[in-house]
């Protein structure tokens, strides 16, 4: 069993009491000690730029041209906080309850309490660094709900959340590059991790314009890597977000946990083409006021304005007659994949449903709309060509949220000492499924307010080890074996694209370990995954050299990564037998067809050690003290 | 549907670049102008050629990375779009496109269509920041911001960092771009604690970046993806007049 | 760079403020044979006696040339910041032609004030070139240059044609310049756009009609 080192003490008081407990390291040899943070979304901008505050050295890794395109940047709808501004019974107490129930019980009571706990003072520091929040005519600060809450708790930016938060966090960096304590290496990628005695001591990175193969050396190493979603290729995340930090670190000896809990957000525009990149997505907030439903009669031709209200679905207010159309994400996109499996789906390609605004313009009337909603309606009007103010949006269901990742205790840390893991690419905090708004603030947390506190416990013991240089052959070791990869990737010289074998893993994935899930599913696709897998290093062809800038090159690289995490993925899912938040299999479901959580057997995390290619097994037991796991209901 | 590309092709930074055109067949309508760039260069990779280097990243409007310079406009033919969100619907069946880089002295090459516009990085750090250390903030509710303030700084606020109004300014004026960051935090209140040095500095920066003078010839607020008004460069001229001679 | 555009433009408004009183004086000149004259050719003779006008005209000499020698400082640093135009450039659609232009129309406007300043200044203060007579007052006849000068149909038309130009610059540069100067107010700005307009419509128009009002006179 895996110790998540959760501090004594009732459930408020464990954060007091571990910050209590924990070592503190004078000004003088915070300075003496080095910092590698790899991402620069708001989890690793938030440490970055904290840790230096401190007095810590800090290297910060992107892969694109500047910090401020980390994909934190994507999240439009909002940031939750336990302010109750709107005096609507809000409280840490329920918000950690929220948090914890939407992610079905598969998170820990501590972690979770934290978050909400964090919360609030996360959002005075956002508005002191000048987070231009939406107001109230009277100056204060406006909330809205958001799906899966019955409280107004989430704050927002326009439609520009994330960007905003992220632009205050990237200021925050640049701030303290200026004041030379941070070293920003942008279109840079990490492509291993060295260890030394046992410790995460340094990575190996690969300078994008060059090609150049980097050692960078430090007494830590934070990944803040984002999620690794486009292993089902379609997917809402930015295309360059991979999995190979992680993978690289997994390999090296962190267990991965939950890799298959997976969010799939029931909001995003539909598929229109094979030749398609990426699904954008609409903002949740949008469910706020619209209205989700799909024809009553199956491949229902007509226009969506002639079909008339009698003969409209709204499945969702059917279904779940207290959240309606503010269900949960998990709960929204089964809803709307059943719709559509079973031949009630809108679109070009069958593939979607309507969001109705037509009732918000009529209660709100037009200006109240165009308001609140007035970029998103830009937007899809910018995509599809369409007005949504005439008729409604068509939306589908689209890979999204990683709840999945490096396993990590209550500190952050990974089973590598040294190896630290924040925002979306550990997993802690949102269990088997993420509440909306929750996930820029998890990565906040993370960054600004709890690695800085926890990083201490280890960097103290730190200081007598002495430093090390990239002379050590730990490095020089690594180095080859990256060289190695990418010589190998670049010889292999067949005949297909990186895109092609993408896209057939997408597929997969997207079939087999989406939405819905059963065995023989998964016990097929991974038998399909490890023939593309083969495949792809007999017939993958990667033109252009590794000494220049490469973009083909770098796409293999990750998509290796992605193929071989889709195989832990599956087993994971496959393992699981029950079915809980965002992982639903098939075979455990109840009559109505709502999933079916097994507590005594699958009260745990799983917590995946790699083992030369064989995934083994580990678990932490998830013990609730204060609330008694109930069934998750949005009836 | 089918299109020429005529691309604008360059090794490195100092090698010489020029123009190639590909003829490409099979696009759809509903393609992305990016995808319509992958789709090429698969075949290209078919063919056993360098894939063309350029820029992307969230593909959904909100990240800044990609643009390039399509049929003479920066982010291609509509207003206040990104790269991304440009459809290959915006063009007709079989026509030429010409794709170019963002030209600036201060946006150097860096391969193909991939320019360096780390420049504008520079200027956020000389003052485009609030200095207050994580842990140090009072509570959000204490200082009130009347509505038509908050959303006038977050009107400026929206800036996403692509460069398309360096890109298409006939000076390479990078005076949108630090303006809208300038009045984001100035209009604030805690923001305004540094308005003054922020200004200085931020402008000073831009001067020594090498990027050109404002004259206000309005082609930036017509390009920009979030629509940032050019009205925000006179208001950080008069913050700087104020900053410098008044103060 | 700022000080430089700064001066530019406030060169510029100062300048834009000559153009009126140049052109209320040239008003007199429309008016019938003999006042036309008495008036002009007196307001004339104050102009170059008056110590207070003096000044101005130094300053307003000081302003021409900083006009000129920023602008064309500015345009240099400015080619420097884009060394390289695009292939395609499709201007028109983004922004109008006389802002991508104004260098161009500032240089057409030198060139008019140098054959301007050869056919006046030069000769009534200078007294290059021939010899201006004396009216009945005893005043220098400008008067009776300027309608000398304006029955040749030739410098009619360049006297007319060139204020097309003037127009054009002085429509872009008053509102630039106003925004440089950091005026930045809303709904001022979409007023001071219209005011622009009518201003230089005014000077140009009225500029261009004084010459063929005394060709035909």
């Amino acid at each position: 069993m895996l110790d998540p080192k959760i501090p004594r003490g009732p459930l408020e008081h464990k954060w007091r009491n571990y910050q209590t407990d924990s070592q503190l390291i004078n000004p003088a040899n915070k300075k003496k000690l080095n910092i590698i943070v790899v991402g620069s979304g708001l989890a690793g901008a938030g440490a970055s730029a904290t840790l230096a505050e401190l007095g810590y050295n800090v290297q910060c890794f992107c892969y694109q041209d500047s910090a401020r395109r980390a994909h934190s940047v994507a999240a439009q709808g909002g940031i939750n906080a336990a302010k109750n501004y709107q005096h609507d019974g809000d409280s840490i107490w329920r918000m950690f309850y929220d948090t914890l129930k939407g992610g079905d019980f598969r998170s820990r009571e501590a972690n979770v309490y934290r978050l909400a706990e964090l919360s609030a003072p996360l959002i005075d520091h956002f508005v002191q660094q000048g987070v231009p929040f939406a107001r109230e005519y009277g100056g204060v600060l406006v909330n809205r709900s958001f799906g899966g809450v019955q409280v107004q708790r989430t704050f927002y930016a326009r439609g520009q959340t994330g960007q905003q938060l992220l632009l205050a966090a990237y200021a925050q960096l640049y701030k303290m590059k200026r004041a030379k304590k941070v070293t920003l290496f942008t279109r840079h990628e990490m492509m291993d991790l060295v260890l030394i005695n046992g410790k995460a001591r340094g990575i190996i990175a690969r300078d994008l314009v060059t090609g150049q193969l980097k050692r960078f050396v430090a007494d830590a190493v934070i990944l803040a890597t984002g999620g690794y979603s486009r292993v089902f290729r379609l997917s809402t995340l930015a295309i360059g977000c991979n999995a190979t930090a992680i993978w690289k670190t997994h390999k090296r000896g962190a267990y991965f946990a939950a890799p298959s809990f997976t969010q799939i957000h029931p909001t995003a525009l539909p598929q229109t083409s094979e030749a398609q990149s990426k699904l954008t997505l609409m903002s949740e907030s949008l469910r706020n006021d619209g209205r989700i439903w799909v024809p009553k009669k199956k491949d229902d031709n007509r226009k969506p304005e002639a079909i008339p209200e009698e003969e409209r679905d709204y499945y969702l207010e059917r279904r779940y007659p207290s959240f309606g159309n503010l269900a949960p994400r998990d709960v929204a996109s089964r809803a709307a994949k059943e719709r559509i499996d079973s031949g009630y789906g809108v679109g070009r390609l069958k593939n979607a449903v309507y969001l109705d605004f037509k009732h918000a313009i009529e209660r709100l009337g037009l200006k109240t709309v165009r308001d609140r909603y007035g970029n998103l309606f830009k937007m899809y009007q910018k995509i599809t060509g369409v007005n949504a103010y005439d008729e409604p949006m068509q939306i589908s269901p689209a890979a999204h949220f990683s709840m999945g990742g490096l396993w990590v205790d209550y500190e952050l840390m990974t089973t590598i000492p040294g190896l630290y893991a924040i925002g979306e690419c550990n997993f802690s905090d949102h269990g088997a499924n993420r509440l909306g708004a929750n996930s820029l603030l998890q990565a906040s947390i993370d960054g600004y307010f709890i690695l800085p506190n926890t990083i201490n416990n280890f960097l103290a013991n730190c200081l007598h080890e002495g430093s090390q240089t990239t002379e050590h052959e730990a490095f020089e070791k690594i180095e080859i074996q990256v060289e190695n990869h990418i010589k190998k990737l670049l010889m292999v010289n067949g005949t297909k694209t990186v895109d092609h074998f993408h896209r057939e893993l997408g597929k997969i994935m997207w079939q087999q370990c989406a939405m819905s899930r059963n065995k023989k599913g998964l016990t097929k696709a991974i038998i399909q995954i490890t023939a593309i897998q083969d495949s792809f290093w007999k017939e993958v062809k990667v033109t252009g050299r590794n000494n220049e800038m490469n973009t083909e090159l770098e796409k293999a690289l990750r998509l290796a990564d992605f193929l071989e995490l889709a195989l832990l993925m599956c087993t994971d899912a496959l393992e699981r037998e029950e079915s809980c938040g965002a992982h639903f299999r098939e075979e455990y479901q109840t009559e109505e067809g709502e999933a079916l959580r097994n507590d005594q057997d699958y009260a745990y995390v799983s917590a995946w050690e790699h083992n030369h290619g064989e995934f083994k097994l580990h678990k932490e037991a998830l013990t609730f003290d204060n609330l008694k796991p109930i069934v998750r209901s949005y009836k | 549907m089918k299109a020429t590309f005529k691309i604008w092709r360059q090794e490195g930074g100092d090698a010489e670049g020029q123009f190639r055109l590909y003829d490409v067949d099979g696009l759809t309508e509903d393609m992305s102008f990016l995808e319509a760039l992958d789709h090429l260069n698969e075949q290209l990779v078919q063919r056993n050629e360098n894939v063309i280097a350029f820029e992307y990243d969230c593909r959904e409007g909100i990240c800044g990375q990609c643009g390039v310079f399509i049929n003479g406009r920066a982010h291609g033919p509509n207003d206040a779009m990104t790269t991304c969100q440009v459809h290959m619907r915006s063009f007709k069946d079989g026509e030429l496109i010409v794709v170019e880089p963002w030209r600036a002295a201060a946006f150097p090459i860096i391969k193909d269509l991939v320019v360096d516009r780390s420049a504008l990085d520079r200027i956020i750090e000389h003052g485009g920041y609030i200095s207050a250390k994580t842990g140090t903030a009072p509570e959000a509710n204490a200082i009130l911001i009347a509505k038509d303030k908050a959303d006038k700084a977050m009107d400026a606020a929206a800036c996403i960092g692509c460069g398309a109004c360096v890109a298409s300014c006939k000076n390479a004026s990078a005076a949108l771009f630090t303006s809208a960051k300038i009045n984001h935090l100035n209009n604030l209140p805690q923001g305004k604690q540094e308005a003054s040095k922020r200004v200085l500095e931020m402008t000073r920066q831009m001067e020594l970046e090498g990027f050109g003078s404002c004259t206000f010839t309005g082609a930036c607020e017509v390009e920009c993806p979030e629509g940032i008004s050019i009205i925000n460069i006179a208001e950080m001229n008069a913050s700087r007049i104020k900053a410098k001679w008044l103060e | 760079m700022f000080i430089r555009k700064s001066i530019i433009a406030a060169t510029g408004l100062f300048l834009c403020l000559f153009l009126v009183v140049h052109l209320s004086a040239n008003c007199i000149l429309i008016l019938p044979e003999e006042t036309a004259r008495t008036l002009y050719n007196s307001y004339s003779t104050t102009l170059r006696e008056s110590p207070l006008i003096k000044i101005i005209a130094y300053v307003l000499y000081l302003s021409i040339m900083l006009h000129i020698i920023y602008a064309l400082l500015i345009t240099r640093s400015n080619k420097k910041a884009k060394p390289r135009g695009y292939h395609v450039n499709r201007t028109k659609d983004n922004s109008s032609w006389i802002s991508q232009n104004m260098g161009f129309l500032g240089i057409t406007i030198l060139l008019f004030l140098i054959v301007h300043l050869t056919n006046f200044w030069a000769r009534i203060k200078l007294g290059i070139g021939e010899n201006v007579g004396l009216d009945n007052n005893g005043h220098k006849d400008v008067y009776e240059v300027t309608y000398a000068l304006f029955q040749n149909v030739y410098v009619v038309l360049f006297y007319t044609v060139l204020m097309v130009p003037l127009g054009m610059h002085l429509n872009h540069g008053l509102k630039s310049a106003l925004m440089t100067l950091g005026f930045y107010h809303k709904k001022g700005l979409r007023l001071l756009a219209k005011l622009s307009l009518i201003y230089a419509s005014i000077i140009a128009i009225g500029f261009g009609v004084i010459p063929l009002i005394v060709f035909f006179k």
